[in-house]
């Protein structure tokens, strides 16, 4: 290596040829010139080139998945409308309610989530069914917006299933007690 | 020298005062006259400064600036011009009170400014490097293109032929 050839005599008289320094007039031309290189004009752009040239790829790509992962992530997140505050059904109700339905106490509209991915997938032990086809449609209605519920309770009504059609009324009119159902929509819920 | 790419100019005279004189004198006993490699070391400088935009660290700073140097040297010997050291300069340093020995001591020292001027240009410039700009065999080999064993080669000839120049003086 060349730290192995250095030799201090060598070295020394080398030095003794003395130590000369560019004069005073050239340090100053070339501090000049860096200043106003580094004040007026910006470092020259250049594009990448040798090993650098897969940096923007590479960047655009790791965008691109970036996005797409957090689009992804953010749908999986939004709130389902079972979660939404303005259609939680009260607790006591719902609970009785289903109970006449031998189906599994619903703790809140987020166990009925959970109940709704799960049933597919596993059967549920035997002291909790999972729901049939009807408690489902229940769950589903309950889930939905005041005049899609009504629509709801009128297509039972249409189609001879009263009691439900009552049971889901009655449900309606304890989470929204002052909604205002038209005279027409009356005639379609109500018994006759 | 990335503070200066980003627009700091401070940091331009930082590097330039730690290389400045080291700089020179490698331009100067590579070079002649003193008129030309003071031209050449200042557009090694220029040419530093132009190029701020492309530095990517890689190799140390001293070896790129070498680099730089290096074929700038190169392309003036390639224009035919002369490329000894001047021995102009060479001042004798003595405190000896003995006219006799100071004579003695000047003669010695001019013997091996000439055992420099002697060698093979790229010896003489490995040498430089080795001397001025503290690279190693592996930096001199990069800044100059050759390979390192190459550059190894002829340090270890420069530093024999300058040794015993020292010896004899």
């Amino acid at each position: 290596m060349a730290e192995n050839e250095r030799d201090p005599k060598v070295s020394r008289r080398y030095r003794e040829l003395g130590a000369e320094e560019p004069p005073r007039a050239l340090d100053e031309a070339v501090l000049a010139a860096s200043r106003r290189a580094a004040e007026l004009h910006p470092a020259p752009l250049v594009p990448p080139t040798g090993r650098r040239r897969w940096y923007f790829p590479v960047a655009a790509a790791a965008v691109i998945v970036l996005s797409v992962a957090v689009t992804w992530h953010m749908r999986e997140e939004q709130p389902d409308p079972e979660g939404a505050p303005f259609y939680e059904p009260p607790r006591v109700a719902m609970q009785a309610d289903d109970a006449k339905e031998a189906k599994p106490p619903v703790a809140s509209p987020r166990d009925e989530r959970a109940e709704l991915r799960a049933a597919p997938a596993a059967p549920a032990p035997a002291a909790k069914p999972a729901p049939d086809g009807r408690a489902m449609g229940n769950i589903m209605a309950r889930a939905q917006p005041p005049e899609k519920q009504l629509e709801r309770i009128a297509e039972l009504r249409r189609a001879g299933r009263h009691e439900e059609a009552d049971r889901l009324l009655a449900e309606f009119r304890k989470r929204y007690p002052h909604y205002r159902v038209s005279e027409e929509m009356l005639g379609k819920i109500e018994r006759k | 020298m990335l503070a200066y790419r980003g627009g700091d100019a401070g940091a331009f005279e930082t590097l330039y005062v730690r290389h400045r004189a080291r700089l020179f004198r490698f331009v100067l006993r590579s070079i002649r006259p003193r008129a030309a490699a003071e031209e050449i070391y200042q557009e090694v400088w220029m040419r530093v400064i132009e190029a701020r935009g492309r530095y990517e660290p890689q190799a140390r700073f001293t070896t790129w600036l070498y680099t730089i140097a290096h074929r700038l040297v190169v392309d003036h010997w390639r224009r035919g011009a002369l490329s000894v050291v001047s021995l102009d300069s060479v001042e004798l340093e003595s405190n000896s009170p003995d006219p006799a020995r100071h004579a003695e001591a000047r003669q010695s020292l001019r013997k091996f400014a000439l055992a420099v001027e002697a060698l093979p240009q790229a010896q003489r410039e490995t040498f430089l490097l080795h001397e001025e700009g503290g690279l190693t065999a592996a930096e001199i080999a990069a800044a100059t293109g050759c390979g390192e064993e190459a550059a190894k080669s002829r340090l270890r000839y420069a530093m024999a032929k300058l040794r015993a120049a020292v010896d004899d003086g």
